[in-house]
């Protein structure tokens, strides 16, 4: 288990619209790209943004993650405490 | 020969430009003042250029490769992160200079990244907005991103030191600039953790008197244990104010605003340093 890829692929999605798009359209193909386990990607693909942070990935990062993709700030803010969303 | 003629710590807060209402009426008006004050003692200053100390937010840098400490060198363009109100534009840049201190640093001991087209984020963009366009000269700037945003951060000594090789290295700069630098960040406040909202006003009272006294002892003995205990992840970029006053040689300075803005999820601190003779 490695932040570092982790983060890059975190990166990709926050500061690329190509990547954001392709995410979307396939994420299983997106994530094949970079050399994640098979927990890894699950992670990223159900949006554990808690879990993330527990492994050490940047929090601006996992922010920024959750809402690219629409969700709401109040619901992200419940995750990471271990509320209930 | 180029100097420094004056210095401002002031924050970079995205949030003031999409969710305005986060604050109360009393709050923004105070915050924007602060920055209509800073903008008319820049103007007062007939300056020529800014040096704007600002930070990566995991949004220029990515994993690839994460310097210590960017300067620009060439053109400028940002921020890259728009914002409502704040749109990315190329931004008046002092390349000459930038790459004067860039040089001087290859010479002393300060191996600068340099950005010879950089793209900067909201950290440098929103100063240029708030404290530089409002005087209505195109003030050319040098845009310096150091690590607070992302590990391994730059230490607070380095960004000291920083601080005072940019003052050296101004000060050999063959032209008759008269620069401010703006050390740009928010006090406390937590990005994306689970604190994110907490504002902590003794945190930033303390900062703020540090940056007041111009006291670097008491600047350096801020630990990071202490710094994301008491004043979050974003509170990192008080590293930002370490090396705007030690630009100014630390000579002191006085609070010009101070905002505990929960909605806006930071301690909104602003200060004039004094540049020491």
């Amino acid at each position: 288990m490695s932040r570092n890829t982790l983060e890059k692929v975190l990166y990709d999605l926050s500061t690329s619209g190509t990547h954001k798009k392709k995410f979307s359209e396939d994420p299983n193909k997106f994530l094949s790209r970079y050399q994640l386990d098979d927990k890894e990607r699950a992670l990223i693909r159900e949006y554990k943004v808690r879990e993330l942070a527990d492994l050490g990935v940047n929090t601006m990062l996992t922010w920024g993650f959750w809402l690219q993709a629409g969700k709401s700030n109040r619901d992200y803010l419940k995750i990471m405490k271990r509320e209930e969303a | 020969m180029a100097r420094i003629v004056g210095g401002f710590v002031a924050p970079h807060n995205p949030v003031m430009y999409f969710n305005p209402e986060g604050a109360s009426k009393q709050q923004s008006d105070a915050c924007y003042a602060a920055y209509g004050i800073m903008a008319d003692r820049i103007k007062e200053l007939e300056v020529d250029a800014a040096i704007v100390i600002g930070c990566d937010h995991y949004i220029l840098f990515g994993t690839e490769c994460l310097p210590p400490y960017v300067i620009s060198t060439g053109e400028i363009e940002g921020p890259v992160d728009q914002l409502p109100g704040l749109k990315r534009k190329p931004l008046a840049s002092h390349g000459a200079l930038g790459e004067h201190i860039a040089k001087v640093g290859r010479e002393t001991g300060f191996d600068w990244t340099v950005g010879r087209a950089l793209n900067v984020d909201h950290s440098v963009a929103v100063p240029h907005h708030l404290m530089l366009e409002p005087t209505g000269k195109d003030i050319p700037i040098v845009a310096v991103m150091l690590a607070c945003g992302v590990d391994p951060y730059l230490p607070m000594k380095r960004a000291w030191d920083l601080g005072e090789h940019i003052a050296e290295a101004v000060a050999s700069f063959p032209g008759d600039e008269r620069v401010v630098v703006i050390g740009s960040g928010g006090i406390s406040h937590h990005v994306g953790d689970e604190r994110m909202g907490e504002v902590n006003p003794a945190f930033d009272r303390k900062v703020l008197d540090i940056v007041a006294r111009g006291d670097k002892a008491a600047m350096l003995a801020l630990t990071d244990e202490e710094i994301l205990r008491d004043g979050g992840n974003g509170a990192m970029e008080i590293r930002t104010y370490a090396c705007a006053m030690a630009a100014t040689r630390a000579a002191g300075g006085r609070v010009i605003g101070y905002e505990p803005v929960a909605g806006w999820v930071t301690g909104m601190g602003f200060a004039e340093l004094e540049v020491a003779a």
